[in-house]
């Protein structure tokens, strides 16, 4: 049977697994997808791969023209190989009604291996260009491309399948001489074609592929694991919370009858592990609904994560036993986990608590409590002044998160303390036997309202946190990109990746090299001379005199450092001279000009500093803030459930009390508005407690970014979300006491 | 049977009075007749005891008599107000200002002190109780010193004498008490008894107590018996001993 004391942990148990389920179930799934044009290519090598960290996603390092061709032509004697196709996928971007084709901006040389054509002919000449038939380009006419140079003028040969940008091999060759993957057509063996590479590749096949993936999709991927994750560790705090609130709330409630228990006859061990039997029952079950929920949830979230640019386009839920089988194991665990400390409490509750006549509570504050509280205050201070002080950003999220968990920890747990002030504050202007009743109530049972205010106090804690956190430093970054720049209008790309030499023709211009085979940011700027680099100061130790880097294209050159790099609007290790920058890498595109006097052409715009500064990184923002909605409703919408419950709980454990009223003469009226200004009163104790928390938390993530930015930054926290989370948490709140304040009756 | 003009009179006389008053509970297809017919008044000024074996309906006589529950059929009338022309806040205001109640569990709310347990009826009517109204309440039981203490802080008899407190601060009508001495050892039944017993000759109070107590039951000046939801007789100034056993005869019988 479950009874509603049951309910409570049940729900939070099906909420967890639910989300835990569907967060395993889809990050099993994000697996790398072999990108189309090597789907007819059963074997790929790629060039060796950078030696950055992972979630660097730096492009492997690329061999030059002549070792490319050299490396083809000895794959191409292998028996089996039907087609060798050197990879060079350079920027392409075609424009219809003076507008560029979004989503299109990759280019790749024609090989008869790798597409085929549905009408027309393959490209041959300098300006020929085979494109998708949906593009809409009869062929025979011609279109406008653009190429990191500029736009210029095409002509359609033919026409494949779907959307593509083909050129002739020599004209991809002189676009991209670099190549970083040679794939075989046929059926060569692997381990010939192993022999053959050696050292000077990695031969990659089958759904190992997935390696090709543009570096955009895998750190998209890595972005949504990162969500999953974060969603995995929230769904999980919260629910052992949530549990431990509840049990805990349910053995304060039952002291009498556990009491009883223990007077006639049973050993505190017996009431521990029937706790935690109840416990490990009501998870399993739970967990058992949840997983299966948690299966419905991951494919209607499938689409929904492609859509928000979670997961790159193509992204499948798999089946994966063990995900479901972790997911149902988490919620018996989660379960004993939150009643564990509330069970070792039961057990210590005495036989004479049988006897007593009244419910009374203990002192408010135990002394555990007061250990584990402040505790949980040490770890939080100790984290937050740690994230005040950080200089690497991963880190500070990391140990802001920590900290504010672990602040949120430390309210709960010694709110008691602030409780009779915060009551006794907030009901001053109440009077009336309505705020009398309440506060008496209040003050008595301190703890009761404490443990009731906690799951308020987790949902706006967690809500002033995360938005904070995210407006907060958003805001950081723009004032940082706001104060690098010193002209008052800014060229941006607009439905492009960046800007052409033709808008934009000295813009700085960012490129990856390799020095040691690890990849390093570059900008070309005009005012360097070629031959020559200056390095920035943050990288001013890691090279000597000169550097010896390798360049897009595969081109090895040494270059002479010549001083330190002023600080500039695009972030690079190394400064080199533009042109040097253009001739080895004849993609690389400008993200934005800081010229006043820049040209309009198709693919760019003329913006105010501030515009600039606010939509760099726009799509970024954009990800991170569906992101922190995405946590926010989730932990919002479990707090308000443990709202509702815990008070659902404290209502019906109370409605003798309501009887009394009834029977001194109260109206339904009154005793409902006594509950509702209880309810209220609790949610408001709540709200303040927690925001007041996560503002602490936020002053140090505050100060690690102004650290950074070197500026002011002030705590911004989207206040009317906030209000709206604490107006759903009251309405809930409202809706679970009172009604069943008005049925009680003043007879049995 | 009363009837005519003169029923009126009579009905408006007493502090309650019940004509016809029958009460079915439906569990479910089962049906049991609580009280049937019942005809019962009590006269201001009288100390009157309802006995009656386990399932006689005692209990719900007194709770339909004080207005806590709505009877099947017929009229109970508190100080010549019939309540079934009211609705449930009606109710409320009436037995805030006319009923008071001593349970067998005191029913005090546990958060407040004596004194605020005692001025909560005065307090909810909207009424700021005057200034000593509380501690003379609370001294006319012996509380005086008490005021402060929370219930959990109390004796069960002292429980028991607060709540008697609470019930006459509003000068009602009638005090219904359910079994008062039920939860009280002989010395502190002894003391509360005397008490209602006080109230009842020294200031006129109307006093219906339902019990199984024969001692108990001899303290008031007659005694209804009731057995099957119907009245089987009624005793006056009976002593413990007849008493109890008229209700051994009417226990046998059932």
């Amino acid at each position: 049977m479950l009874t509603r004391d049951r309910l409570g942990t049940f729900v939070a148990v099906v909420l967890s697994t639910t989300i835990v389920a569907a967060a395993l179930l889809l990050w099993t799934s994000s697996r790398p997808r072999v990108p189309d044009r090597f789907a007819g290519l059963g074997v790929v090598v790629q060039s060796p791969a950078a030696t950055n960290p992972a979630e660097f996603f730096a492009e492997p390092v690329p061999w030059p023209a002549a070792t490319a061709q050299e490396l083809a032509d000895r794959l191409g004697k292998l028996p089996g190989v039907t087609a060798v196709v050197q990879d060079r996928p350079f920027y392409a971007q075609p424009v219809r009604s003076g507008r560029p084709v979004p989503g299109l901006t990759t280019g790749y040389g024609w090989s008869a291996g790798a597409a085929r054509l549905v009408a027309g002919t393959p490209p041959t000449g300098e300006r020929d260009v085979v494109v998708g038939s949906d593009l809409g380009v009869p062929i025979g006419h011609e279109v406008t491309v653009l190429t990191a140079t500029g736009p210029a003028s095409w002509r359609v040969t033919g026409h494949v399948e779907g959307s593509a940008v083909l050129v002739a091999g020599t004209v991809a060759a002189r676009l991209q001489p670099g190549v970083r993957a040679i794939g075989l057509g046929g059926d060569p063996d692997p381990a010939a074609v192993r022999a053959v590479v050696g050292s000077a590749g990695t031969v990659l096949t089958g759904a190992g592929r997935g390696a090709l993936e543009p570096r955009a999709d895998a750190r998209l991927r890595w972005i949504g694991t990162q969500v999953l994750t974060a969603t995995v560790a929230l769904a999980g705090f919260a629910c052992v919370f949530l549990v431990a609130s509840t049990s805990a709330f349910g053995v304060n409630q039952r002291r009498r009858e556990i009491g009883l228990l223990r007077a006639v006859g049973a050993t505190p061990r017996q009431i521990r592990s029937t706790l935690y039997r109840s416990a490990l029952l009501v998870g399993g079950v739970a967990a058992a609904l949840g997983v299966l929920l948690g299966a419905v949830l991951a494919l209607v979230l499938d689409g929904f994560l492609v859509d928000a640019r979670f997961q790159p386009v193509g992204f499948t839920v798999h089946w994966e036993p063990w995900a479901l089988a972790v997911a149902f194991l988490a919620g018996p665990l989660v379960s004993l986990l939150g009643a564990a400390a509330s069970a070792r409490r039961a057990s210590r509750i005495g036989p004479l608590e049988a006897l007593r006549v009244a419910e009374v509570e203990d002192r408010p504050m135990s002394r555990s409590r007061w250990i584990a509280g402040l505790t949980a205050a040490a770890i939080g201070a100790a984290a937050g002044i740690y994230t005040a002080t950080a200089a690497d950003v991963t880190d500070m999220a990391q140990f802001a998160l920590l900290g504010a968990m672990a602040l949120i920890v430390a309210a709960a747990l010694l709110a008691p303390v602030v409780v009779p002030l915060l009551v006794r504050l907030l009901l001053w202007p109440v009077t009336g036997i309505t705020g009398s009743l309440v506060r008496e109530s209040a003050l008595t049972g301190v703890r009761r309202t404490a443990s009731t205010a906690a799951p308020v106090l987790l949902t706006v804690a967690f809500g002033v946190f995360i938005t904070g956190t995210v407006q907060t430093s958003t805001a950081a970054y723009a004032v940082r990109r706001a104060t690098t720049v010193d002209t008052g209008t800014v060229l941006i790309p607009n439905g492009t990746p960046g800007l052409t030499d033709a808008a934009a023709p000295g813009a700085p211009l960012p490129t990856q090299v390799y020095v040691a085979g690890a990849s390093v940011a570059v900008v070309g700027l005009p005012t360097q001379s070629p031959g020559t680099a200056l390095v920035s100061p943050d990288a001013a130790g890691k090279f000597g005199d000169s550097v010896t880097l390798t360049y897009a294209d595969g081109a090895r050159e040494t270059l002479r450092i010549t001083g330190e790099a002023p600080a500039g609007p695009v972030p690079a290790e190394l400064v080199l001279a533009r042109d040097v920058v253009r001739d080895h890498d004849r993609s690389a595109l400008a993200p934005a000009a800081f010229t006043a006097t820049a040209a309009t052409t198709p693919g760019s715009e003329l913006v105010p500093v501030a515009t600039y500064a606010e939509r760099a990184d726009a799509e970024e923002d954009r990800l991170v803030w569906s992101f922190t909605l995405l946590l926010l409703v989730m932990s919002a919408g479990a707090g308000a459930l443990a709202v509702a419950n815990t008070l659902l709980m404290s209502t019906r454990h109370r409605v003798r009390d309501y009887r009394v009223l009834r029977l001194a003469g109260a109206t339904p009226r009154q005793v409902a508005r006594t509950v509702a200004l209880e309810s209220t009163l609790v949610v408001t104790i709540g709200s303040l407690l927690g925001g007041a928390t996560a503002m602490l938390a936020l002053l140090g993530s505050a100060g690690s970014l102004a650290a950074q930015v070197g500026a002011e930054i002030s705590v911004i926290v989207p206040w009317p979300l906030i209000s709206a989370i604490v107006a759903a948490c009251l309405v809930l709140a409202l809706v679970a006491s009172t009604p069943s304040a008005l049925r009680a009756r003043p007879s049995r | 049977m009363t009837t005519g003009r003169g029923g009126a009179d009579i009905v408006f006389a007493m502090a309650v009075s019940l004509r016809d008053v029958r009460m079915i509970y439906r569990s479910g297809t089962r049906q049991v007749l609580a009280l049937d017919d019942v005809n019962v008044d009590f006269p201001p000024g009288t100390f009157s005891a309802v006995m009656g074996p386990s399932g006689s309906g005692k209990s719900t006589l007194l709770h339909c008599a004080a207005g806590l529950d709505r009877p099947t059929g017929g009229v109970v009338s508190i100080a010549g107000t019939p309540l079934g022309d009211l609705d449930e806040t009606a109710l409320t205001r009436l037995r805030r200002d006319r009923v008071g109640f001593v349970f067998q569990a005191f029913n005090l709310v546990s958060s407040l002190s004596a004194a605020q347990n005692v001025a909560l009826p005065l307090r909810l009517a909207g009424r700021r109780p005057a200034a000593g109204e509380v501690t003379a309440a609370l001294g006319a039981v012996g509380l005086a010193d008490r005021a402060r203490h929370r219930p959990s802080e109390l004796s069960g008899g002292e429980q028991q004498r607060v709540a008697i407190a609470r019930a006459l601060i509003t000068r009602p009508a009638v005090v219904f008490a359910d079994e008062p001495t039920g939860a009280l050892d002989t010395r502190t039944s002894r003391q509360v008894l005397d008490l209602l017993r006080a109230l009842v000759d020294e200031h006129g109070q109307t006093i219906v107590m339902v019990t199984h107590d024969p001692v108990a039951a001899a303290m008031a000046d007659r005694v209804l018996l009731l057995a099957d939801g119907r009245l089987a007789g009624e005793l006056t100034g009976a002593d413990a001993g007849a008493i109890a056993a008229r209700m051994t005869m009417l226990e046998s019988a059932c």
